[in-house]
């Protein structure tokens, strides 16, 4: 049996201090409802679990024309917080659909995005929003856009000493949608997810973003097919192409929740519902 | 390594040696004997060993047993009175038949003890979502939803 350790920082600079020193032998530890299953089945054998819950990353406040949200925050606080409704519903949306009340209430969204899943709900709803993260090391501070951030099914930029500790959201415009089809309501993993964002002025769409998950190794976004509708007056028609392009810019696998195929079928109704949604229009 | 855990368990100060992978739902049936919280799956789907940390519901099989240092940890026992005096959920579960094997109840009712705490007239879909992650596995789901509604509409027993 190996001779586990447990830190509890209890501020981010004691965090990233104990980063520095044990860098991949510290596994982080936010509200664990990732993390924990894999413990319990022996699939994860931490030498140190470092615990990020008590080290004050529980905020979410207006700053420089962004929303700054702490890593440590919650599901449950993202789906009440007044802020979060007024500025990136979206987000909110997202979070509300995710797990139950006891998951949500554990769940971060530094742990939702550092766990990298491609079927990460908030991810998507952050990618139509042009999210960045602040990440810190004992070495420094960098931003980075949460766009690039994903480099594989789990695998992100971040370096062994590295944290993620805050969430940078722009006060964007436009109308967002969150919807996500999954093999049940509750408690269910996307089979497919896609967080839309549309600015019209008139019928013309101004700008858009479109972004997808469980499509592929990474949330992705769906470049092509924004520019399908950026600077065209929105119909139905439009958003069918639209919708189709996007599933072009996916890659996704059979796995146990759905095969490849479906997927591709499935996600592409599901952008187009979310586009007509954010577009306000007749579908 | 082993560490002393302090946590304050239905009122009471309890201190437990534990290990840094054991989980609250670990500790608190193998270690203090509260078996209340049932392991049902130990991947925080089922919802049997929900438990109050704080006054919020979450998964105890999620909850790294560490990380409720110095909190406060609720068991259903905490809401039943030393006289044997059921919590009014737990009179109203018992009149709709609401327990059939009995597994998810303790999960179940706190869910339910939590909504409505929070919100004491809930709609039958706030209902539906503050139980929708306590699986019940023998499908006794509308009498659970009989009883919460009983409860909020005051048809509950003095």
């Amino acid at each position: 049996m190996k001779n586990m350790q447990y830190f509890a920082p209890r501020g981010v600079d004691e965090a990233l201090d104990y980063l520095a020193e044990y860098g991949e032998k510290a596994t982080v530890l936010a509200g664990g409802t990732d993390l924990v299953p894999r413990v319990n089945y022996y699939e994860l054998l931490p030498d140190i679990i470092l615990y990020v819950g008590g080290i004050g990353t529980d905020y979410i406040r207006e700053e420089d024309g962004k929303l700054a949200i702490g890593a440590g925050t919650t599901w449950s606080s993202l789906i009440t917080n007044p802020f979060v409704k007024a500025r990136a519903r979206v987000l909110a949306e997202a979070a509300a659909k995710g797990g139950c009340t006891a998951i949500r209430n554990a769940a971060t969204i530094g742990g939702n995005i550092v766990n990298a899943s491609p079927a990460a709900d908030l991810v998507a709803a952050l990618l139509a929003l042009d999210a960045e993260v602040v990440i810190r090391s004992a070495k420094g501070k960098r931003t980075a856009a949460l766009e690039g951030f994903f480099t594989g099914p789990g695998a992100t930029v971040l370096d062994p000493d590295e944290l993620v500790t805050e969430i940078r959201v722009p006060f964007v415009k436009g109308n967002g949608v969150f919807l996500k089809l999954g093999r049940r309501r509750a408690m269910t993993l996307s089979v497919v997810n896609t967080a839309v964002r549309i600015r019209l002025e008139g019928t013309v769409c101004k700008e858009a973003r479109i972004a997808v998950g469980s499509m592929g190794p990474t949330p992705i976004r769906c470049v092509e097919a924004e520019k399908v509708v950026t600077g065209q007056p929105v119909d139905p028609a439009l958003l069918d192409t639209c919708a189709e392009t996007a599933i072009t810019e996916t890659s996704p696998v059979d796995d146990k929740r759905a095969s490849a195929w479906y997927r591709k079928k499935a996600g592409r109704n599901l952008v187009r519902r979310a586009l007509v949604l954010a577009a306000g229009i007749e579908g | 390594m082993k560490y002393t855990l302090s946590f304050t368990l239905n009122g009471r100060e309890v201190d437990v040696l534990v290990k840094p992978n054991d989980t609250l739902l670990d500790v608190l049936r193998e270690k203090l004997q509260v078996l209340s919280p049932k392991r049902g799956c130990d991947t925080g789907d089922c919802g049997a060993c929900t438990v109050l940390l704080d006054g919020e519901p979450v998964r105890s099989c999620l909850t790294i047993a560490m990380t409720a240092a110095g909190r406060e940890v609720k068991t259903i026992e905490a809401f039943t009175s030393r006289d044997g005096k059921l919590h009014p959920l737990q009179e109203a579960f018992h009149e709709h038949g609401a327990t059939q094997c009995g597994f998810c109840t303790p999960g179940m009712l706190l869910s339910s003890i939590s909504l409505l705490e929070k919100n004491p007239k809930p709609s039958r879909d706030e209902i539906v979502e503050a139980i929708s992650g306590n699986l019940c596995r023998c499908g006794a789901y509308l009498e659970v939803i009989e009883a919460i509604e009983a409860v909020a509409n005051g048809e509950g027993k003095e």
